[in-house]
């Protein structure tokens, strides 16, 4: 009957592409990353089947008039990529769409991402990188009555690799734009309210909790001239609390965000609050914790910055949201926090910004467990309000980009970082360490250029310092190569003395890449946008292509 | 593989017919109000859109050196030029006062989840695409340094 399915939508598809020629619009994607795992004494011989692997990625998106149609087929052939789902193998039409949109309708059948407001209580996105893609299979209407309402309605059951949860997911979201509906000139206000159900039937009666979950939404969006802010709060009813794979109690959970800014010409600064309590929210509650991102409704990152420079993504900070209870010295049941920006630029032709003037970029954060009592034995908690409770993670850094001449430019980039590995990644031990970046980039005209990073991380804990650097060179638009290592010289264990060494290539045309590159992968954590999966330290050489047409 | 390559062939054959076009879809303004990107795309004339990121690297230099000549680029060439920026929810927060501080002059559209990079099958940015109503002409992924001198060509190029 599936089959059926996906084939009478194909011949749709095709039909239509065949049909209509007026007024139609042909994309085409495609994405393969493949490696090829070689033994290496240093990174541990790769003993498991398939040395080489690929993921690959077709997707085709079709419109003819007011009709638009998708499809995505995926192919993780002989076998997925190292740590990626086991769920993910063989080749699939793993996600196909059909639509209908006009000026005041959107009405979509079939596999749909989606957000409400920051994505705290819904979120279906793809992340490719890290094996993400939660979308919904089902139905959404989306409906503007006006220029300054918006509203949206879906139903489905969520993607969960090539099948779908058993949880049913309700969501209903409204946007409004007072400002435009009461004219109110250069002020911004839009309101905005969400409710999401997930509905599981559970089979559990002690404790007792409701298949239906309810979880809701209040949004307020207000800016004027230079300033800017927004609140959002979270509600999410009683639900099963999933600890160690087993129901241990029912709770609710709630979250408050606050975000302030100004901004003009020269200087902007941000300034972001955040409280999360049992804020996990799967659409399997079974699926509660697990490691490959999968089940997840809604989106709760990390809101410390996210840095590009590989020693600095060595203690990467992760929200926790969830609830823990690993032992009478490890309980967690949320984190409060924030963060401020401030990005400053000294102008031309003063002291400090000379010839082009110089770009400075400063991030703090602090984020800390809630405080509140706790009930070990019966996995029970009360979680005070506006306390912070155990520390987790602080960091401050301070970026500064300068352009000496037209050939010339360069980076400095200081983080000081507070990582608290017990608490978020309930383990051992306490990190407190610093890092210096130095960048610099040489163009030497025709499309030629040069760049150079040092780097350097001092600790005293976990595994000691590390040293690093790249070297790139790009021959013209088209062809680049680099060299990258880092090597934890410090660390106790000699073994453990690692270059993480990789070396590769690059031809770029139009919208097309494909990359080469050989090396060894450093073990941990992979993060892209606040998200992580785990990566096994790995040696090999890989092959990246991207087309689109 | 075989089926994948075969796949590939047919429609890159059936896309030589037809014409691309820029996807009508929603995006959000910096103070968070809705727009259609082809309500910001300009007609008759040049439109560059840059998709970037406030954690990309190579976006931001491209987007700085961009900013150094943007006021003779649109003086000699009368181009509109959009940032269109990917960014999550997780650094959504910092768009603003990264380009106030950074004294951009560029229009701000915010691609929220995403949909947008999407729709025009960008894996990864910066990723630059130039149209004229609407009409895709031309497509550019990665940075280089050095490469907003030669997408300065390609802007006089079709602007003329």
């Amino acid at each position: 009957m599936k089959k059926q399915l996906r084939i009478s939508f194909i011949l749709l598809l095709f039909s239509f592409i065949l049909f209509s020629q007026e007024n139609s619009n042909f994309s085409l994607g495609f994405e393969s990353n493949s490696q090829y795992y070689v033994d290496d004494s240093k990174t541990g011989d790769f003993t498991l089947s398939e040395p080489f692997r690929a993921n690959n990625y077709l997707k085709i998106d079709y419109t003819f008039g007011d009709f638009y149609s998708g499809l995505q087929v995926e192919s993780y052939a002989p076998l997925a990529l190292l740590n990626y789902s086991p769920k993910l193998k063989n080749t699939t039409i793993a996600l196909y769409h059909i639509g209908y949109k006009s000026e005041k309708l959107d009405i979509t059948a079939g596999y749909f991402y989606e957000q409400f407001g920051s994505g705290l209580i819904l979120r279906f996105w793809e992340d490719r990188q890290l094996g993400v893609n939660n979308a919904l299979r089902g139905g959404r209407l989306k409906y503007n009555p006006t220029n300054y309402i918006y509203l949206t309605a879906l139903y489905g059951k969520q993607r969960v690799g090539f099948k779908v949860s058993n949880g049913e997911i309700f969501g209903f979201n409204s946007d409004i734009d007072l400002s435009s509906a009461f004219n109110l000139g250069n002020t911004a206000l839009l309101f905005g309210f969400s409710y999401v159900g997930r509905k599981e039937k559970s089979t559990i009666t002690l404790p007792a909790f409701n298949d239906l979950t309810n979880a809701f939404s209040t949004r307020l969006d207000y800016s004027k001239n230079n300033f800017y802010s927004s609140l959002e709060y979270v509600l999410k009813e009683n639900d099963a609390v999933f600890i160690a794979n087993k129901i241990r109690s029912v709770k609710s959970g709630n979250s408050f965000l606050l975000n302030l800014g100004y901004g003009k010409k020269g200087i902007g600064i941000d300034v972001t609050f955040r409280r999360m309590e049992n804020m996990s929210f799967f659409s399997n509650r079974a699926a509660t914790g697990n490691i490959y991102n999968e089940s997840i409704i809604n989106y709760l990152p990390a809101l410390t910055k996210q840095h590009d420079y590989l020693l600095t993504n060595i203690y990467v900070y992760q929200a926790q949201p969830q609830i823990a209870f690993q032992d009478p010295t490890l309980v967690k049941f949320g984190e409060i926090g924030g963060q401020i920006d401030l990005f400053y630029k000294f102008k031309r032709k003063t002291t400090l910004g000379g010839k082009y003037g110089t770009k400075i970029a400063i991030n703090t954060s602090y984020w800390s467990g809630l405080k509140g009592n706790f009930d070990f034995s019966n996995f029970d908690y009360s979680a005070d309000f506006l306390a912070f409770g155990e520390k987790y993670f602080s960091e401050t850094s301070l970026e500064v980009r300068k352009k000496w001449s037209t050939k010339w430019n360069s980076i400095f980039y200081y983080v000081n970082q507070s990582y608290n590995k017990r608490y978020v990644e309930e383990t051992f031990g306490k990190v407190n360490s610093n890092i210096i970046v130095a960048e610099a980039t040489y163009k030497l005209g025709g499309g030629k250029s040069l760049r150079i990073e040092t780097q350097h991380l001092w600790t005293k804990n976990d595994k000691k310092n590390w040293i690093g650097g790249t070297l790139e060179i790009n021959l013209n638009q088209k062809i680049a190569f680099y060299v990258n290592d880092i090597y934890n010289y410090e660390n106790e264990s000699i073994s453990e003395r690692i270059h993480y060494y990789n070396i590769g290539g690059s031809y770029t045309k139009g919208a097309s890449r494909f990359a080469l590159n050989y090396g060894r992968q450093r073990g941990g954590l992979l993060c892209v946008g606040g998200v992580c999966r785990y990566v096994p330290e790995s040696t090999g050489i890989s092959a990246n292509i991207i087309m689109s047409f | 593989m075989k089926q994948l390559l075969l796949t590939i062939t047919i429609f890159s054959f059936i896309s030589v017919f037809s014409q691309k076009q820029l996807p009508n879809i929603m995006l959000k303004t910096l103070d968070g109000k809705s727009v259609k990107i082809q309500d910001k795309t300009s007609k008759n004339k040049i439109t560059v859109l840059s998709f970037w990121a406030t954690w990309c690297a190579p976006c931001i230099n491209e987007l700085d050196e961009i900013s150094d000549v943007y006021e003779d680029w649109t003086e000699e060439t009368n181009v509109d030029f959009i940032a269109i920026s990917i960014d999550d929810s997780r650094t959504q927060k910092r768009i603003n006062p990264l380009i106030n501080g950074k004294g951009w002059e560029f229009n701000i559209l915010i691609d929220k989840n995403q949909e947008l990079k999407r729709a025009l099958n960008i894996s990864i940015i910066p990723h630059i695409i130039i149209l004229k109503n609407n009409k895709i002409l031309y497509r550019h992924t990665g940075y280089s340094p050095g490469f907003e001198e030669q997408l300065y060509e390609k802007i006089k190029q079709y602007s003329k």
